[in-house]
């Protein structure tokens, strides 16, 4: 009778859903389809599912949304599906203008959002996929959505967590012997960032006027930058954060991870170079900061997880944690001229570059006692790896503008000028699939007359 | 001007100061916007009714607020008609709350019964480093007297992000903060609670209205974002900043805490203690100049009460006069790369030392560098902050025949916390 029965339940899951795409064939049993479709190259696959903040011309309200192939499903529509154990009675959290309240939930609440979103997209679940009315009001075209800041942020911080970059910026000033300064490679340096100047992509940069000291002992002048930066960083949200006075340890932070954006922390090098002694840079940075809207979150890059960088010497203790928290990232920066057909890719990099992990930024962050909430964002630094091609900013690339960058059409540059668009791109290539990023992109303005 | 609240002459809430706050009581917990006068509170949210001039009688909602940030956002002329409301129904001359006793009863509590909360929203803050003779002092210390001050400090105000998130108010303690340090110089660092935990007197600034994202503030019209001072206490872990902050600036040994005092001291009520900017040479850049006087004659003073103390000791008098950058400076400056203020977001001014050594507005300085022995009365001595010490920042204003004042500024040290 029970063989009987385990027969009749076989039959009936081999028989549904009613239709195979004939690719189906093919794939391996427990690959992810979903009913959506979209190209294998695709960056919004069923194994990414990212969360960003949207709206509509028919409604503009801020609201929740998963990318997936070319469309967004609107959580606030389909909310009460989630009616797991972390979730059923926390709907409301798919109803805030930001993810914050979300984040907020910790790690065992994203998995079990995870679950059901990747349930009702499979092409054998029928909750969404056999009702029409509720896909209607449940989708809208990715091309049609205005994004808008996923979280509300706190605080930001950056962080200076790849060798090469630092390396490369000490050798330019200090010369190699002096390259990496003593407490590099013993915490992961970092300072706190302007968090009002956070846009979202697609928001246009206006180059900064500042005082500058163009010529070495002279009195500083005041005008538009010269020296106009991107940095091609990747930053994570918090999720659940700590009390004042409690730091997270560093083998738990996994759990205070939300997910990532691609960050372009727009710099005046000029400005920089004047204001940054004794106490970092500040007017430099806070004119802008972009990041890309749809978090993709830890669960999604776990399947790309790669081996830590190599620490030398060990850290300390409180730095340590057992697993691996490295991804395979790629990363790329274009700059497509007002004038050009088509943009440049200058930089080709990889997240695994970085020297630090996220786990160990998030321990380094809190061991002081202080308090992160959710929604707060940690970039990593500029991440370059060893190679000229792989470096993330003009001030490597150009070597402190010593070289031109060559672009498509024979334009070069040595930094940014106006008109330019600046573009970062991220993506991990799967068996068959890719997760990405979205863009992270910024059109540059030039600075306004008369100030 | 003579309230009907009475209070004596060296009260620090007197008529001519009202500055606002947040509080809350045992029976009514939520938080709420009031004004101290004498040695009471009157709630904003009692009175809104009687607020209903040109610019905030179809903005009464504000001060149902949690907060001062919608307050701060609307602006100077709002302000001063609100000040304007405040002064005349506490006014020995105005019936309206005096004459009304059911009124009075709601509307006022006892100002020692209040629990006092952030007075706003702080999305940002920013620390400067604005007092030429800190500045001086701590390059002397580290670099010599021919490398004192950076070529950048005349030319600009210095100043560095901080964190929001740590910002507390008078009366939470403060935990020692356990970092890297490195206490034998080319050895490798260690971990542990941090050995040299200090204090910074400082004064720092709300903002009103903010500006849109690559608008500048003109130093000329920067006061008209300025809302009220606190006092800030930008507690440091002197040795996890020394080995951390090449080349970034101060982060985790700034971020553990900050406190600040919790009534918010109005541009307004600082106005009649005005007094000439500090002298600036060189001349600044045009777009860091304001041709009006922002200085005020703030007298600050700094307490440590050891745990076994019977009483606290003085051992700093200082003054907000002494900063060489003005808070209009420091306002446009941090607005001239195009970043945007918002209403609430904190500016403070960096540690404020005089000349004097008895002026010097951190342990760093009185101690220069642990070379000396700060005396305490009773016979106890200090070169750093140790668990158990309160310290207790103050400010006043000194009028004729009346004070004005901010209240305190305290928190106490908490031993670090074992097996991290």
């Amino acid at each position: 009778m029970g063989l009987l029965l385990l027969l009749l339940l076989f039959l009936v899951f081999i028989s549904s859903p009613a239709q195979l795409p004939e690719e189906d064939l093919t794939n391996f049993p427990d690959k992810m389809k979903s009913f959506i479709s979209y190209p294998s190259d695709c960056e919004f696959p069923i194994e990414n599912l990212p969360y960003g903040v949207f709206s509509t011309d028919a409604n503009p309200t801020p609201r929740i949304g998963v990318a997936i192939g070319d469309q967004v499903l609107d959580l606030t529509v389909v909310k009460h599906l989630f009616n797991g154990p972390l979730l059923g009675d926390r709907q409301a959290v798919f109803d805030q203008p930001t993810l914050n309240d979300f984040m907020a939930l910790g790690h065992l609440a994203w998995a079990e959002a995870r679950a059901v979103l990747q349930r009702i997209l499979s092409v054998d679940d029928q909750t969404l996929q056999g009702d029409a009315s509720l896909q209607d009001r449940a989708f809208v075209p990715l091309s049609s959505v205005k994004m808008h800041l996923p979280a509300n942020i706190g605080d930001y911080t950056d962080f200076y967590s790849s060798i090469h970059h630092a390396t490369n910026v000490g050798i330019m000033f200090r010369g190699k012997e002096n390259a990496l300064m003593p407490n590099w490679k013993h915490l992961p340096v970092g300072y706190h960032g302007r968090a009002s100047s956070i846009v979202i992509s697609g928001t246009p940069v206006r180059r900064p006027h500042g005082q500058t000291a163009p010529v070495e002992g002279q009195p500083p002048v005041f005008g538009p930058c010269r020296l106009l930066d991107f940095e091609l960083e990747v930053g994570f949200f918090v999720g659940p954060g700590n009390e004042l006075g409690q730091p997270i340890p560093a083998e738990k932070a996994h759990e205070h991870i939300f997910g990532f954006v691609l960050v372009n922390d727009w710099s005046a090098r000029d400005i920089q170079k004047w204001e940054y002694v004794p106490l970092g840079p500040f007017l430099a940075k806070n004119f802008a900061t972009t990041i890309s809207p749809w978090v993709v979150t830890t669960l999604a890059l776990s399947q790309f997880t790669v081996p830590n960088f190599p620490q030398d010497p060990e850290p300390l203790s409180y730095l340590k944690h057992s697993d691996p928290f490295n991804f395979d990232i790629n990363l790329e920066v274009d700059i497509k001229p007002p004038d050009a057909a088509l943009p440049s890719t200058i930089v080709r990099s990889n997240y695994k570059y970085l020297y630090w992990t996220a786990k160990q930024q998030l321990a380094h962050h809190t061991v002081t006692g202080c308090n992160l909430r959710p929604g707060d964002m940690l970039a990593s630094g500029t991440i370059s790896g060893e190679e000229p091609d792989s470096f993330g900013s003009m001030l490597e690339l150009s070597w402190k503008g010593t070289k031109q960058v060559q672009l498509i059409g024979g334009s070069t540059r040595k930094f940014i000028q106006d008109g330019d668009e600046v573009i970062l791109r991220g993506f991990c290539q799967g068996d068959g699939f890719k997760i990405g990023f979205g863009s992270c992109a910024g059109k540059v303005l030039p600075a306004l007359p008369g100030v």
